[in-house]
């Protein structure tokens, strides 16, 4: 085991680093499904299309501004508009003309309904998009890279992965916290999640909650999306590859836990770099694995806790 | 103030409330009796909005609000301790009881002395104040739910079945507490649901009995 790490410490060590940017990009899109899920009770699988959308559109939006002159630092504060905007729109016309006539179906149908707009969603985008790959990097580019020492030699890491997506993260893990516990908009979502019909009879309107609970829910999903547009080229499949992410997250961690989806999208996020730099093949796969291990012992995920059901 | 006028609810098709007409005047003090079963719940939540009547009529000071949103009853003064208590587990006790007259968007002034308000009247809560909701016995939880309930229903609390699974020495607190609050906030009607007739004999003055969801004579 010591040997092991004399010869490969250095190789975790950038594993660990590579895996921070994707372990935030993965928090950020299933924080926000954990969020929905515990508020309107709805396994949105529409959430990835809302991340894609987001990726795509800050891209478009950027690749726009930047040809009329917008300055480089200007394009990280762009990505996060854009995916406000994102969700701004999508979020509100979603759950209004959609969810909001699903609430009391059973949950099948429920799932059928987000997946069939999930599916829906992946054919505008290939319609608004087309099916080239799309590129826009200036936010990565303008921040430039630092050089990470690997043994003699040095590894170049973007600074936008090293340190801007995880911390993005971090400030929406702390922000998230304190609102949810510290407002009262943040503790009447904590009520409405607890138990709905107890938080209406203390004259909380649920409808107005689940509202902008999916909404903010989406721009989360956009959030992601968009700040990863950066570091890879835009094709289309990536909603579903991050539905699936973070789908496991959320089964992982349990239901309702800010913290344990922050701890789990860790786990995942590094687990999978890990995996890319030990045993490549593995890399789709690890997070799966890491489930099935925790769904096995806990099988109501890390941090989630048993309910009862009410009859 | 309180009126249910010829009320009639389906749940999934039964019938669980026939034909029910029952009116709490202001500052009234009533008591709904009947079995397990019989109804008493249903028509607690069908006062506070939370099932709708098939037919008849919700009236609320003189109004019809059979189609109001539930949400809207603690504007209307109504406070409501369901059976099960229904309290938010992750919150301390204090942020229970402060959260319906939080939502109402009251005065911070006003909420104080509302919440020092239910502190003289159930001075245990004070003790129990900055503990999670989780954590409390049942016992616990029912004088909290009355507290919370306080907080909003100026006018009306709706307690189901306080004393339900009480021990004999709680109860007699509780049984107290309703005592203190008659005297003390004797504008506020109480709409009181119990099993066994005899234990609120001397805390109300009428009585509705209600057996297989119709209301018989008392």
């Amino acid at each position: 085991m010591a040997e092991w790490f004399q010869d490969n410490g250095l190789l975790l060590g950038l594993a660990l680093l590579d895996g921070l940017s994707s372990a935030g990009l993965i928090f950020l899109v299933a924080v926000g499904l954990n969020l929905v899920f515990g508020v309107l009770r709805i396994i949105n699988v529409a959430h990835g299309s809302l991340y894609a959308i987001g990726a795509y559109s800050a891209a478009s939006i950027g690749i726009f501004l930047s040809g009329r002159g917008l300055p480089d630092w200007a394009s990280i504060p762009t990505l996060i508009l854009s995916a406000a905007l994102v969700g701004a729109i999508l979020g509100p016309i979603i759950e209004r003309l959609l969810l909001r006539r699903i609430y009391a179906q059973e949950e099948v149908v429920q799932l059928l309904v987000t997946f069939a707009l999930f599916m829906i969603l992946e054919d505008v985008q290939k319609l608004l998009w087309g099916v080239q790959p799309i590129h826009h990097d200036t936010a990565m580019r303008w921040l430039g890279t630092i050089d990470v020492p690997f043994g003699a030699d040095f590894i170049p890491f973007t600074n936008y992965q090293l340190f801007v997506l995880p911390g993005i993260a971090i400030v929406t893990l702390v922000g998230l916290a304190w609102f949810l516990r510290r407002t009262l908009t943040g503790r009447v979502i904590v009520a409405v999640t607890t138990d709905r019909e107890a938080a209406t009879a203390m004259g909380i309107d649920a409808a107005k909650v689940f509202l902008l609970t999916f909404t903010f829910g989406a721009m989360l999903a956009a959030l992601g999306g968009a700040l990863s547009s950066p570091t890879a080229a835009l094709v289309p499949g990536i909603g579903a590859q991050t539905i699936v992410l973070s789908f496991a997250v959320v089964a992982t961690a349990g239901l309702g836990q800010i913290e344990g989806a922050a701890l789990t999208s860790l786990m995942m996020g590094l687990g999978r770099s890990i995996a890319v730099y030990f045993e490549p093949e593995l890399e789709v796969v690890v997070p799966y694995i890491i489930m099935v291990l925790v769904l096995l012992v806990r099988p109501q995920g890390l941090f989630g806790v048993i309910e009862t059901r009410r009859v | 103030m309180l009126e249910l006028n010829g009320v009639s609810v389906a749940i999934a098709g039964v019938p669980v409330l026939r034909n029910v007409s029952l009116t709490v005047p202001a500052g009234g003090r009533v008591a709904l009796i009947g079995r397990n079963g019989a109804g008493k719940t249903t028509t607690l939540r069908t006062l506070m909005g939370l099932v709708t009547a098939g037919s008849g009529r919700v009236m609320i000071h003189g109004e019809d609000e059979t189609r109001l949103p539930s949400h809207h009853r603690t504007r209307h003064g109504i406070g409501y301790a369901p059976e099960d208590r229904r309290l938010f587990g992750s919150f301390t006790v204090e942020d229970n009881m402060l959260l319906p007259a939080q939502v109402l968007r009251l005065d911070p002034s006003e909420i104080n002395r509302r919440i020092e308000r239910v502190y003289a009247l159930l001075p245990e809560l004070k003790d129990l104040a900055p503990r999670k909701a989780a954590g409390l016995s049942g016992g616990q939880g029912k004088m909290v739910a009355l507290g919370r309930a306080l907080m909003v229903g100026t006018r009306a609390v709706l307690l189901d079945e306080p004393f339900q699974g009480l021990a004999p020495a709680l109860a007699l607190r509780y049984a107290e507490a309703l005592k203190r609050l008659r005297a003390a906030l004797p504008d506020v009607a109480i709409l009181i649901t119990e099993s066994n007739p005899e234990l609120l004999r001397p805390l109300v003055e009428q009585t509705y009995v209600i057996e297989r969801g119709e209301i018989g004579a008392s």
